[in-house]
């Protein structure tokens, strides 16, 4: 529908959009709304678009992602814009046996360095155990409200409770003790002992389950964006540019003012003003802009913290293991890799292992010179696949400490957070809207959850 | 736990296996599950597996591995793999 189209809509909808963040929500919303002919600006702080999507140019015309990879079948906003870009999707389709190191921590270094190999990706621990782990998980995710958390039976009790402390309590076997947090740090990037229990069974539900969320075939990591996941959001910018929208790199939004007819914007540049804001920027980020008036209730509370991921990718002229039988894949007790995955580009070489140090390691790893990070990943990795070669790359994206994203995959929410942050989620503040991937309850925290969110806020601002 | 059992020679108790297949179908959401339905092929994984061997566990006393599992994931064949561990447990003990 144009903005003509109904006298209605053309008067409540806002004539001019600024729109704070160019990640995917935001270039999203920006796109849409300057469709439906408002005139929109994006203020972005970094010097490229994309927030926590990042390609990385491995070989000429051969891209792996620095960060947000990964889709499935469900997410089905993602698919729908990937095919309006004209992007295709490429399978992350696993072969071969896994390797495992699950020595517990304290092992000696030996016991520690060495891995098992089995087929598919079941670890070899004791299955009672893990079962009766997820059996838990899988009652307390079935018992929360997705739409509003903060609602849901005894809330209160979970929303003030660490995992760390529920582990404590209801996990007995070692094996669970020891599966648990590397299961949490892939799952969502988090340390057991700085997130509310009410907050981990709110994301487990909202990205469809344990077994959706975990799995890669019929799951949510069943297919990746062929050449990149941020060719999207320059897809979206060039898109955005051809409607006549403006895009300004190297703004960082200091403060959004609301006391004349109009919002004002500023940057360390200047200032800029429209009808209505859309924020579209992760929670700790949106938290440190000054609104004046201030907000009702904080975007971020207390005990809100960054999502704790660094992603490492080592580069090799072949995916040698493939070869021998295994996938790449493999989980393990002692960092910094605690899972490293196949992220070979489709054309199949180089190939590239990804690794994932998450949790309380990611901080530990990041705090390292980089020579250092460098020859402990490659160590480990040679430990895990020794017919690895020295590698011909070597990448590390520390998200944890990117000062324009405030960590990664997603905001983590504490004892507490819920229910501070939970009521006024989606709230409008007067002429600003917030959207990201923390603001939708579906899909929280992952590339689908961002564009829901942009959706969500075009049509409130649409009037639709 | 030896994978070599005569769980052939072992007949499993038809309530065995109606427990077991309201188990796959409490894990898998699904309304009905045969007693030779397929876990994987019914939508099942490994993870979600584990989850139908912590349900054996508390309901029938019986640790099956992983491996036990994956010979015949299907209501029958798990009340097989159940009537065997439980005739050579008791076997074990009247010795």
């Amino acid at each position: 529908m144009s903005a003509a189209a109904g006298a209605d809509t053309a008067r409540r909808a806002p004539r001019s959009v600024i729109v704070v963040g160019a990640g995917l929500a935001g270039l999203t919303a920006a796109v849409e709304l300057a469709r439906q002919g408002v005139r929109v600006t994006v203020l972005e702080a970094r010097d490229r678009v994309g927030g926590r999507t990042r390609g990385i140019e491995v070989a000429p015309g051969r891209w792996i992602d620095a960060g947000a990879a990964y889709l499935g079948d469900r997410h089905t906003e993602l698919h729908a814009l990937l095919a309006a870009c004209d992007l295709k999707t490429a399978p992350t389709a696993m072969q071969g046996a896994s390797r495992f190191a699950l020595a517990p921590a304290g092992a000696d270094d030996h016991a520690a360095g060495d891995a098992d190999t089995r087929d598919g990706r079941f670890p070899p621990l004791s299955a009672v155990a893990l079962g009766d782990l997820f059996e838990q998980l899988e009652e307390l995710t079935a018992a929360v409200r997705p739409d509003a958390p903060w609602l849901s039976p005894d809330a209160e009790r979970l929303d003030a409770l660490t995992v760390a402390d529920w582990a404590e309590q209801q996990l007995s076997h070692p094996d669970a003790t020891l599966f648990f947090p590397l299961f949490l740090g892939e799952m969502m990037a988090a340390d057991p002992a700085r997130i509310s229990v009410l907050h981990m069974a709110f994301y487990l539900r909202s990205g469809g389950g344990l077994r959706y969320l975990n799995a890669f075939e019929g799951g949510a990591q069943q297919d990746r964006v062929a050449g990149g996941a941020h060719r999207l959001c320059e897809r979206l910018t060039r898109q955005l540019l051809d409607l006549g929208g403006v895009l300004h790199t190297d703004e960082p939004v200091l403060s959004v003012q609301q006391t004349g007819p109009e919002a004002v914007v500023r940057t360390p540049e200047g200032s800029y003003r429209a009808e209505a804001v859309v924020v579209a920027v992760p929670p700790l980020l949106a938290d440190a802009i000054e609104f004046r008036p201030a907000l009702p209730a904080p975007r971020a509370a207390s005990r809100t913290e960054r999502g704790c991921a660094v992603k490492l990718n080592l580069v090799f002229p072949e995916p040698v293991w493939r070869a021998h039988g295994l996938s790449g894949w493999s989980v393990n007790a002692a960092g910094p890799l605690l899972s490293t995955v196949d992220d070979t580009p489709p054309e199949g070489s180089p190939g590239v292992l990804t690794g994932f140090v998450t949790g309380a390691e990611a901080h530990r790893f990041a705090a390292l010179p980089p020579e250092e990070q460098r020859a402990a990943a490659v160590a480990q990795a040679s430990r895990l696949f020794p017919m690895l070669p020295e590698p011909i790359g070597f990448h590390v994206t520390d998200w944890v400490n990117e000062p324009w994203s405030r960590g990664c995959y997603a905001a983590l929410f504490g004892p507490g957070d819920w229910s501070v942050l939970g009521p006024t989620l989606t709230a409008p503040h007067g002429r600003v809207h917030f959207a990201g991937t923390e603001t939708s309850t579906e899909f929280f925290g992952l590339l689908e959850g961002a564009i829901r969110s942009a959706r969500r806020v075009v049509a409130d601002l649409l009037g639709e | 736990m030896s994978l070599d059992m005569p769980v052939t020679t072992t007949s499993a108790a038809p309530a065995t296996v109606a427990a077991l297949a309201a188990v796959f179908c409490r894990i898998l959401e699904l309304d009905d599950v045969p007693a030779d339905g397929n876990f994987f092929l019914l939508g099942g994984d490994s993870l979600i597996a584990t989850r139908v061997l912590s349900a054996v566990a508390r309901d029938h006393g019986v640790e099956l591995t992983f491996e036990d599992f994956l010979t015949d994931p299907t209501p029958a064949g798990l009340a097989a793999r159940i009537a065997a561990h439980t005739a050579a447990r008791t076997a074990a003990a009247a010795r």
